[in-house]
C-alpha cells in the first residue's frame, strides 16, 4: 500500500521547478553567465535553435546540429548528451534520475 | 622610453592565487586595483575546454602552462661551492606562467600546517631539550599561530569548494578524518571524493598497522557547490588528466575558475596579462616602493605603473630576484650567515614507491588529481623523535589520481624503457599497479638560499636568481624513515611484487618532484631575522605585501597552497582593516 501510492504519487506530482533550481546547481558551473563561462549560458533555452549563443565558440557537433531546444530534444540531449548530440564537447555523462530531469527542464521553462 | 601611467591604488606582480586574492579583497575595500601578469590571460571558457585539454603531450610533456625559459630561468648548484648552471628546462619543479599561475596545472591538495608546525622551533626545544636543534637548521617560528589563521583557512577551504573528511572539529576527534589536524571551525564544504579500489585497500591496510587513513583533502568539489563569492563550482567527473592539465568542468579549483569569474566583472579591476615586470622601484629613504617597471611582452614597451600599495605576489624565484634587485632588505650571505633575503629555501622531500597487484582489477584510468588515501601518523611532531637521529616528517599517501596514457605507464623494476618488452609490460600492468608518496618536510639549513647569479642573465639582462640546494641529512634520513614505514604498508597489501624510490643524497633538477619551493623572503617576528612581519608587509618598504610561499620560514610536510592562500586572505584583511586607515609599518621592528 505504502510503495503504491508513493510510486504513483510521484508519477502525478507535477514537475517541482523549485527542486529543478537545485538539479541546475550542477549545470551552473559551467552554464553561467560570468565571463569566462565554459558552457553557453542557459538563460531562455527553452524554444532555441541550437548552436545559437551569439560569442560561444561550439564543438562541430553542435554547431551543424540543428535542432530547437524544444522539451523532447532537450530531455534527451540530458539524459544521455552523446547519444543525442554525438562528438559535442560538454563533459557530462547525462541526468538519468527522471524526476530531476522533469523538475530541471521545469525550471529551464522559467529561466530566462 | 618608459611610459609613466597613470597612479593606481595597488598593483600585483604576478597573478596566481595569491594576487587573484589580494586583489579580490582590495577591489571589494574599495580600490582600484592593477593586476600584472607576465604570461597570457587563460579563460576557462577558452582554455580549459574539451577536447584540447586533454592533450597530454602538449600539457603533460610540453609544459603548455609553465614559465618559459626563453625569456627566464634560474641557475642551480648543489653547493656553495660549485659553479652554477642555467636551467634551460624546467623539470623538478614547474612554475606556471599566465593568469592562475601555477594554481592551474596544481595537484590541488589543500593541506593545513600542524598547530606545532607554526611554533615548530619552540616545540623542538621543549620537546627534546634546548640544545636539540643543530646550529646549521635555520628554523624559525612563524609569527602567526595555527589558531589566528584558522578562520582564514577554513574561508580558503569554501573559496575552492574542498572536499575532504574533518579529523578534528572543534576539538572533537573524528574517525576516518585527520585525527591528528588541529581543530577545524567547520567541516570541509564537500563529503570527500571517491576512493579508488586501490584506495581503499591502502586504507585496509594502513588501519590493520594501527595507523589513521582518511581521503586526502582537495580543492576539488565533489558536488557542485557554489563559493562565498556566488561562484559555482562543478563536481569532478574523475576524468583522470588533471595533473599538470586545467579543469574542464571547474571542478578543481584555480583562481581563473573561482575568483576571476567575479573580479572581473568589477570596474575598479585591470587585468594586463603578457606585462613582465622588470623592477621595483624602490625608495629606500620613503621607505616605500613607489612604482613597478614593466615590459609589455607584446610590443616590447615598458611601462612604469605607480601604485599605493604594491603587492608581491609572483612565484617564489621571482620574488627573491624582486627584492634583491631593489635592494631591499639585506641579501643573506652564506659566509657569514647574515641577512635575510633568499635565506631559509627549502623544497619538498618526496620519494615514493609503486607496487604491482597481479590478481586486481584497479581500473587506474578513472581519478582526479590529489585523489588517494593518506595516514599523517609520522609528520612533524606527530610522533617522537627521541633517538631517531633527524627532525620533520611527511604525509604517506596511496595515490589514485588518474593514469592517462604517456605518464601513467607504471612498469616493475628492471623493464626496458622501451621497445616490444616495455610495450608488454604496460599491457600486462596497466590496470594493476598503484602508486605511492611521502611528502616530506625540509627544515630549512644555512646551506640552502638564493642569490643573483654573477653570470647569467635573463631577456631583459637582469640576473638570474641562483640555487643553492641539497637535502641535508636531516631530510635524507628523515625520508628513509617514512619509506620504511611506507613499505611496511605495502608489504601488508600483499601485493605481487613493489619497489621503492628513495631520492638520491644529491638533488637533481630532474625528474619532476614538486613544485613546491619555500623561502627566501621569510617571516618573522623582527626585522633582523626576516623580511616580512606576520601580516606579509616587508619591514622595509611599509606599502610592499610579499604573497606566496616564499614567506614561508621553512617546509612542513605539507603542499603549501593552502598555507599561502590562507596567509593570503589573512594579509588581505590587514590591509583593508588596518594599513588603510593608517599607512604605515604594521608591526614595530
Amino acid at each position: 500500500m505504502g510503495l503504491w501510492l508513493t510510486a504513483n504519487s510521484h508519477a502525478a506530482a507535477a514537475a517541482n521547478a523549485d527542486h529543478g533550481k537545485v538539479v541546475f546547481q550542477n549545470c551552473a558551473a559551467c552554464h553561467s553567465d560570468k565571463p569566462g563561462a565554459i558552457g553557453p549560458s542557459l538563460r531562455g533555452v527553452v524554444g532555441r535553435k541550437s548552436g545559437s549563443v551569439e560569442g560561444f565558440h561550439y564543438s562541430g557537433a553542435m554547431a551543424h546540429a540543428n535542432l530547437t531546444w524544444d522539451e523532447a530534444n532537450l530531455r534527451d540531449y540530458i539524459a544521455n548528451p552523446q547519444a543525442k548530440v554525438r562528438g559535442n564537447r560538454m563533459p557530462y555523462g547525462g541526468l538519468t534520475n527522471p524526476g530531476d530531469l522533469d523538475d530541471l527542464i521545469a525550471y529551464l521553462k522559467d529561466y530566462k | 622610453m618608459v611610459t609613466r601611467l597613470k597612479d593606481v591604488d595597488a598593483v600585483t606582480v604576478g597573478f596566481g592565487w595569491t594576487g587573484a586574492i589580494l586583489a579580490r579583497e582590495l577591489t571589494k575595500a574599495g580600490l582600484n586595483v592593477v593586476g600584472l601578469e607576465r604570461g597570457p590571460d587563460r579563460v576557462p571558457g577558452e582554455d580549459f575546454i574539451l577536447p584540447s585539454v586533454r592533450d597530454e603531450v602538449k600539457y603533460g610533456q610540453r609544459l603548455e602552462l609553465m614559465m618559459d625559459n626563453s625569456i627566464d630561468t634560474i641557475t642551480f648548484r648543489n653547493f656553495p661551492d660549485e659553479q652554477a648552471l642555467p636551467i634551460r628546462r624546467i623539470g623538478a619543479f614547474l612554475p606556471g606562467e599566465g593568469t592562475g599561475g601555477s594554481g592551474i596545472h596544481w595537484g590541488a591538495l589543500l593541506w593545513r600546517n600542524l598547530p606545532s608546525d607554526f611554533r615548530i622551533r619552540s616545540a623542538l626545544t621543549e620537546r627534546y631539550g634546548k640544545n636539540a636543534v643543530p646550529d646549521d637548521m635555520t628554523i624559525a617560528d612563524w609569527p602567526v599561530s595555527y589558531d589566528e589563521l584558522e578562520p582564514f583557512y577554513d574561508h580558503f577551504d569554501k573559496i575552492c569548494g574542498a572536499s575532504g573528511q574533518a579529523g578534528n572539529l572543534r576539538g572533537k576527534k573524528i574517525d576516518g578524518g585527520n585525527v591528528f589536524e588541529g581543530s577545524r571551525s567547520e567541516h570541509y564544504p564537500n563529503a570527500p571524493i571517491k576512493s579508488s579500489n586501490a584506495g581503499l585497500m591502502y586504507a585496509a591496510a594502513a588501519k590493520s598497522l594501527g595507523y589513521h587513513p582518511f581521503p586526502a583533502p582537495v580543492a576539488i568539489a565533489s558536488e557542485a557547490f557554489t563559493n562565498p563569492e556566488g561562484v559555482t563550482l562543478g563536481a569532478c567527473e574523475y576524468c583522470g588528466y588533471c595533473n599538470r592539465i586545467a579543469c574542464e568542468t571547474n571542478s578543481k579549483a584555480s583562481a581563473n575558475s573561482t575568483i576571476l569569474p567575479v573580479l572581473r566583472l568589477d570596474p575598479k579591476f585591470e587585468l594586463r596579462s603578457r606585462c613582465f615586470v622588470t623592477k621595483l622601484n624602490y625608495d629606500k629613504t620613503a621607505k616605500r616602493v613607489v612604482s613597478v617597471t614593466y615590459t609589455d611582452m607584446r610590443n616590447g614597451e615598458e611601462y612604469e605603473q605607480p601604485a599605493g600599495i604594491v603587492i608581491l605576489s609572483s612565484f617564489v624565484f621571482s620574488n627573491v630576484q624582486h627584492l634583491l634587485l631593489a635592494g631591499i632588505s639585506e641579501p643573506y650571505d652564506h659566509d657569514s650567515g647574515k641577512g635575510v633575503v633568499g635565506k631559509n629555501y627549502a623544497y619538498q622531500y618526496e620519494a615514493g614507491a609503486n607496487a604491482f597487484f597481479e590478481d586486481k582489477e584497479l581500473n587506474p584510468y578513472w581519478g582526479s588529481a590529489g585523489m588517494g588515501v593518506v595516514i599523517d601518523d609520522f609528520n612533524g611532531e606527530n610522533f617522537d623523535h627521541g633517538g631517531l637521529g633527524f627532525f620533520g616528517g611527511g604525509y604517506i599517501a596511496g595515490n589514485t589520481a588518474g593514469a592517462p596514457p604517456i605518464a601513467g605507464r607504471t612498469v616493475p623494476g628492471g623493464t626496458p624503457e622501451w621497445g616490444s618488452e616495455w610495450k608488454r609490460a604496460t599491457v600486462k600492468w596497466y590496470h594493476h599497479a598503484m602508486r605511492f608518496n611521502t611528502q616530506g618536510s625540509v627544515y630549512a639549513n644555512r646551506n640552502n638560499y638564493m642569490d643573483l647569479d654573477p653570470t647569467y642573465k635573463d631577456v631583459f639582462g637582469r640576473p638570474l636568481i641562483r640555487l643553492s640546494y641539497n637535502p641535508p641529512d636531516n631530510e635524507y634520513k628523515m625520508s628513509q624513515f617514512l619509506l620504511s614505514k611506507l613499505e611496511g604498508v605495502i608489504k601488508a597489501m600483499n601485493p605481487t611484487s613493489y619497489d621503492m624510490h628513495p631520492r638520491p643524497k644529491t638533488f637533481t633538477v630532474v625528474p619532476y618532484q614538486s613544485t613546491h619551493n619555500t623561502g627566501g623572503t621569510m617571516m618573522g617576528t623582527d626585522p633582523k631575522g626576516s623580511v616580512v612581519n606576520r601580516y606579509l608587509q616587508a619591514w622595509d618598504a611599509h606599502n610592499l605585501f610579499i604573497q606566496g610561499a616564499s614567506v614561508f620560514p621553512q617546509q612542513h610536510g605539507y603542499n603549501p597552497t593552502g598555507t599561502l592562500g590562507a596567509l593570503a586572505y589573512w594579509s588581505a584583511q590587514a590591509i583593508t582593516t588596518k594599513y588603510l586607515k593608517n599607512p604605515g609599518p604594521l608591526v614595530q621592528g
